[in-house]
């Protein structure tokens, strides 16, 4: 094989692909999610679906919190807990996406799949 | 004496491969699944110097043994490991042996983004189906590009050092 030319330390073929892979994280399907899955303290869980608009309080760890779910999306109005990291997050609403309160021991996960109540 | 030049260097490889992908599984990663995967330098250089028949050997081993050795033989954790060697190996073979201008670091990044996909693929489909791949799988492909690079640039140095001793092979 055509040994010295081959194998030169940078060619054209790696910065493609390079840039391929990291663009591929940017253009990766993000696909709505169905239902919301809420966790308190690990043991209850509560699962709506994300059309129907509502409004939930939940009693975490420190405190009760509000959730909200509008318009397919979900987010926490207001918790107990110091730092406001959840609140801050916002509204998710895409397949995986997730919010937690740790002080607050409160989990939300957006599913689409049947099943996903019993392995969480 | 060809032959058995290639026996004792096969064997060096194995053994280093297993060696190596054993004590970095040894090391504690922010996130489950991610090593560096050093183990897929003397994978590449057995596909550069010998060819797919070898590196399928060394990887195969390499996989077998250090899963053994790990206490992980049966695990879901063999089971990536295993697959994503093999495919990884197959599309780095893929790419060395067609014309594209592609160096070893950048058949290395493949190797890897091969190999960390292939793991996250089996993962969320069959192990974690409630995991949803696409929402996971940022950090991963973005993580390989480093290790993939890393383990590239590895092999390149040892490559141009030891080259010479290699004429007698294949390529």
């Amino acid at each position: 094989m055509q040994s010295k030319s081959r194998f030169r330390p940078l060619k054209i073929g790696d910065v493609f692909i390079i840039i391929f892979f990291l663009l591929s994280v940017f253009f990766l399907p993000r696909n709505q999610g169905e239902k919301v899955i809420i966790s308190v303290d690990k043991s209850k869980n509560f699962v709506y679906h994300l059309n129907q608009n509502r409004e939930i309080i939940v009693n975490g760890k420190l405190g009760t919190a509000k959730i909200v779910i509008g318009d397919g999306r979900v987010r926490i109005l207001n918790s107990p807990c110091p730092l406001k990291i959840c609140e801050k997050k916002g509204w998710i609403s895409k397949k995986g996406d997730f919010i937690i309160c740790i002080p607050n021991r409160v989990v939300i996960k957006i599913t689409g799949k049947e099943f996903d109540a019993i392995t969480e | 004496m060809q032959s058995l030049n290639r026996i004792a260097f096969l064997s060096v490889f194995t053994a280093a491969s297993i060696v190596i992908f054993v004590v970095e599984s040894l090391f504690p990663t922010p996130i489950p699944g991610i090593r560096l995967g050093l183990a897929n330098i003397f994978i590449l250089l057995a596909l550069i110097f010998f060819g797919l028949k070898e590196a399928f050997l060394i990887g195969i081993l390499k996989s077998i043994t250090g899963s053994l050795i790990l206490g992980r033989l049966f695990a879901p954790a063999f089971i990536f490991s295993i697959s994503g060697t093999v495919l990884s190996t197959f599309a780095m073979w893929i790419i060395l042996k067609s014309k594209l201008p592609f160096s070893l670091l950048g058949v290395s990044i493949l190797g890897a983004e091969v190999h960390t996909i292939v793991q996250l693929l089996l993962a969320t489909t069959i192990f974690l189906p409630n995991v949803s791949f696409f929402y996971i799988s940022p950090i991963f492909i973005l993580s390989s590009i480093i290790t993939g690079s890393l383990t590239g640039i590895l092999a390149y140095l040892v490559y141009s050092k030891t080259k010479r001793r290699f004429k007698f092979c294949t390529n």
